[in-house]
């Protein structure tokens, strides 16, 4: 026991608390467990870089899509906004 | 104001938006036919309440407005369909001490993470990799991350628990970054 056990987390609580981070829902305890556990672990540090990134921009997915209706699909919505 | 509702062409609709809505539809509901209903939708309700738009949004934002909803409404109308919280996952990331299993570490990204992505490639991986999760992981992903709705409302909307919410994006995040990790060469 001692103060190493007492903030140690294992990877898999580490990265499953850096979502209630981002929504800051930390309790004041996992807060300092998972801060000490990010200065000594690469791997998620790693992980909280690399999801950042694809989530922050995952809302732009179709910006960059090609994807069409097709002219039939396009015109029978036409003919239903009518009066 | 008023210049929203002089640009208001409810008969030009289909020819502005349709191609737009749909891929905004398609990116955050998979299903082809259900993207292409809600678009339908979308249109319909749009049409059917063109007499109150009062032009305090322009008309784009407007239709992109009741699209959204008619998206939380999928999500909220197959919730029933996809939540099957009982089928636990086998853990390939983890092991019995909780740490990265030797593949699953996370390698370096030569990224730039603090710029926009432009390349197509990336958004095509990403949304292939997105429709491998399974579909309540999806749905909390999609409404988290691309709708920006909040967690309890994504709760409510699923009739999930805080605890299978956190559970969830936990496993959609490990999944999605080992995909791309996998499939976009850009990272490596």
């Amino acid at each position: 026991m001692g103060i190493f056990n007492f903030i140690h987390l294992g990877c898999k609580k580490a990265t499953f608390l850096l979502s209630k981070k981002e929504e800051g829902k930390l309790m004041p305890l996992e807060k300092i467990q998972l801060k000490f556990h990010l200065l000594i672990c690469d791997f998620c540090s790693r992980f909280e870089k690399q999801t950042r990134f694809f989530t922050k921009h995952s809302g732009n997915m179709h910006t960059h899509s090609s994807t069409t209706l097709s002219e039939e699909k396009k015109e029978k919505m036409k003919d239903l906004l009518k009066d | 104001m008023e210049e929203n509702l002089l640009a208001f062409k409810p008969d030009k609709w289909v020819g502005n938006y349709a191609d737009a809505l749909y891929a905004y539809t398609i990116t955050r509901v998979k299903d082809v036919q259900q993207a292409e209903d809600i678009v339908q939708n979308t249109f319909l309700s749009a049409w059917k309440a063109r007499d109150t738009y009062k032009g305090q949004a322009s008309e784009k934002n407007w239709l992109y407005a009741i699209c959204k909803n008619k998206i939380i409404d999928h999500f909220r109308k197959h919730a029933a369909d996809m939540v099957n919280l009982s089928s636990k996952e086998e853990d390939m990331y983890f092991d019995q001490g909780d740490h990265w299993t030797g593949d699953a570490a996370p390698k370096a990204w030569s990224v730039h993470f603090q710029q926009p992505v432009e390349s197509k490639e990336f958004y095509a991986i990403l949304d292939q990799c997105k429709q491998k999760l399974k579909d309540i992981q999806q749905a909390v992903f999609v409404m988290k991350y691309m709708e920006d709705t909040d967690s309890e409302e994504i709760c409510k909307v699923l009739g999930i628990t805080t605890s299978n919410y956190w559970v969830l994006i936990h496993r959609a995040k490990l999944h999605l970054r080992k995909c791309l990790e996998k499939n976009w060469i850009g990272i490596h």
